[in-house]
């Protein structure tokens, strides 16, 4: 071999945008989750519901904290004040609000309600009623509907604007003088209570159940599975049920329940996830370098299965919080001063043609987290395996 | 199938003897020491635990629930009989109501995928997905029977009053199945025997009616059979709203009355249900996949 000299201008300097070109085509390298958030953050819907999943969970933890009132509060002034008022204009600047239940109040002339105005006389044969406001009688005249709110000499008090948001009441009060929002606020606590115990249960008892079964393998994996398998060919809803009778209603009870049964899928999918990774390289080499089971479990199979775990815990909240709904609203669940959206919905049923926004507002509570989660539970799906990708 | 049945029979039971305190205690009834005494002697419950349950299961395979608690003089089987025609239309209704709209639009949105039906069809899927049932229940009844008119509010009376409930129930199931027969039928027709039969000179309709729609509908049936469970548990909140009289509002109102032997006789009832649809679903499924009768008779 013949030594050749290097002499300077034998050397070339890169040019830097080759250089960058080829950066460019290599790609960064990333890490699985890396990657998966990459994928995620391109799905905006996703992304957004997540957003809103962080929203109401900061709603619940500080929410009650922002309102003075708390969720068994009642006002028996209020009663079912509606979320759109119509004001009538009395002059001198006064604005009173007729409410549903022939209630005269002092509102503000945007829509902020100031107290009950002060009554003079009820005259329930003639349907009457006289209220004192600024020193003029005002006659609520309730023989036909709608009622009339007339001046002392039988003239009608104007109009003044209709369907103005109430201020004091975001979304109206309920049949006992309740804040709704309030009330949604608080409930807000107890779904998210819901859908954390119906995870942490998922993480904990599903993925270790199906963990050991799937690790252990052959009898002991039978006996686990067909244990799972009865349980989950009861109905599951008929022995939530059960339980809830058996322990009789309220939170803790709820949480207790939904955590006791809905472990069950999450215990399948790792025990198949297991199965498939327990003989791989990596686990033998591991158990070669004398790695007892639990190590093995939690420190190799386990982590390698959490892209399906997660998947499956997302998609199992909802159900949860369908479920405890569900109980709530056929009076098994949340009982009374306290408020869940369920129950809310409920409460909202025997007065529901006349005022329907009782029940309105729980259900678009439920019906938009459930809609959050499900999407969020789409978009980790996609962004963790993107061969589920239509 | 019959171990699934003994379980839910023995889970039931000691569930519901479990509870603290007897069917008697009720509010406001102040009986007698003595008058309890003879009732929990009727209705053998000073009987040794065993035995109670002993005599149950014998009362189980002869059809024999025993008595209510709360209705007296009715047995369970009686109102069981006299409910279940009720709870049974609507079902049935129900599941027609999911076939007719979620096979169609399943269809149409595999079809026509990514274009404006697609994306309406699963605007819809996704909305379907998300109500709960007796939000979409009352939402019905406050615009179509209350505001228009349209339909009786409640009530038994007639097909028509079957219709909203019926709607209120599918709903969730028709979203569901809707996503999932578009899936396997896009899956479907990437298969090769569709190219082939494309390549044959079938007809679009013969192609999708004969070759796709067979093979995309074997999804739908195993689902379908797990979802008679929602569609039962559903009929408890949708009865209740509706004010019919079927087991699901007998059993809401025994849960809240606490009659013990109605709760057991109902869920065991409904389990029964349930387990012969995932039978005739695990058969019906042999019919239309020869491979799945293969496979399993293979093991």
């Amino acid at each position: 071999m013949s030594e050749t000299e290097l002499k300077a201008d034998d050397w070339e300097s890169v040019q830097t945008e080759n250089l960058l070109v080829a950066e460019d085509i290599s790609g960064i390298s990333l890490s699985y989750w890396q990657n998966v958030w990459r994928r995620f953050k391109k799905n905006k819907l996703s992304v957004l519901s997540f957003a809103f999943i962080v929203f109401l969970v900061l709603m619940a933890v500080f929410g009650p904290r922002l309102t003075k009132l708390s969720d068994s509060d009642q006002n028996r002034d209020y009663i079912h004040i509606p979320p759109q008022i119509d004001l009538y204009s009395v002059g001198s600047n006064t604005y009173i609000y007729l409410s549903p239940s022939m209630q005269l109040f002092i509102a503000s002339r945007n829509g902020r309600l100031l107290g009950p105005a002060e009554s003079l006389e009820d005259d329930i044969f003639t349907k009457q009623r006289v209220y004192q406001i600024n020193g003029q009688q005002i006659i609520v005249n309730y023989r036909q509907k709608p009622a009339k709110v007339l001046y002392e000499n039988e003239s009608e008090v104007p109009l003044f604007r209709k369907k103005v948001w109430n201020k004091s009441f975001w979304f109206g009060t309920d049949a006992v003088g309740r804040d709704l929002f309030v009330r949604i606020i608080y409930g807000a606590r107890v779904t998210i209570i819901i859908g954390f115990i119906a995870s942490l249960m998922n993480l904990t008892v599903g993925v270790l159940y199906g963990g050991i079964s799937g690790y252990l393998g052959g009898v002991a994996d039978n006996i686990m599975m067909r244990i799972v398998d009865i349980l989950r060919s009861i109905p599951r809803l008929l022995y939530v049920i059960l339980l809830m009778v058996v322990f009789g209603s309220g939170l803790l009870t709820v949480v207790i329940v939904i955590g006791l049964v809905d472990w069950l899928g999450m215990a399948r999918i790792v025990r198949g996830q297991v199965l498939s990774i327990k003989n791989r390289e990596y686990v033998l080499a591991a158990k070669a370098l004398g790695a007892k089971p639990k190590r093995i479990l939690l420190r190799h199979l386990i982590p390698n299965a959490m892209g399906p775990i997660i998947i499956e815990t997302a998609m199992n909240i909802p159900a949860a919080i369908f479920t405890e709904a569900f109980l709530s609203f056929v009076g098994l669940g949340v009982s009374a001063p306290q408020a869940s959206w369920g129950t809310l919905a409920n409460n909202a049923l025997s007065g529901f043609m006349s005022f329907p926004y009782e029940m309105f507002f729980p259900a678009i509570a439920i019906s938009l987290t459930v809609l959050a989660f499900n999407f969020l539970g789409d978009g980790l799906r996609d962004a963790i395996d993107p061969r589920f990708k239509e | 199938m019959f171990v699934t049945l003994f379980v839910i029979i023995t889970i039931t039971f000691f569930l519901m003897h479990a509870v603290p305190g007897g069917p008697y205690d009720f509010e406001g009834q102040n009986l007698q020491p003595e008058i309890v005494a003879l009732l929990q002697s009727k209705y053998h419950l000073n009987d040794p635990i065993l035995k109670q349950y002993l005599d149950y299961l014998k009362g189980v395979i002869t059809f024999d629930l025993g008595p209510s608690f709360y209705y007296s003089g009715r047995s369970v089987t009686e109102v069981i009989s006299q409910g279940f025609p009720i709870t049974a239309k609507l079902s049935a209704l129900a599941i027609f109501l999911v076939i007719i709209t979620s096979l169609p639009l399943g269809i149409v949105s595999a079809l026509r995928r990514n274009r404006f039906a697609d994306r309406l069809i699963m605007i819809f899927a996704t909305i379907g997905r998300t109500i709960p049932a007796f939000v979409a229940g009352t939402l019905m009844i406050y615009y179509l029977a209350y505001k228009l008119r349209l339909f009786p509010i409640f009530g038994i009376g007639s097909l028509k009053h079957y219709i909203l409930p019926a709607i209120a129930l599918s709903l969730a199931t028709i979203s569901h199945l809707t996503r999932l027969i578009r899936a396997s039928m896009l899956d479907v027709l990437n298969q090769d025997y569709i190219r082939t039969a494309k390549a044959k000179g079938l007809s679009g309709k013969r192609i999708l009616l004969k070759h796709a729609l067979k093979n995309a509908s074997i999804p739908m049936v195993t689902v379908l059979g797990s979802r008679v469970a929602s569609l039962l548990t559903g009929s408890f909140v949708i009865e209740q709203i509706f004010a019919m009289p079927g087991i699901g509002r007998y059993f809401t109102q025994a849960i809240s009355n606490r009659d013990y032997p109605m709760i057991m006789g109902i869920t065991i009832y409904f389990s029964l249900i349930l387990l012969v649809c995932m039978l005739l679903v695990d058969i019906l499924y042999g019919f239309i996949d020869p491979r799945a009768a293969v496979y399993s008779k293979k093991r």
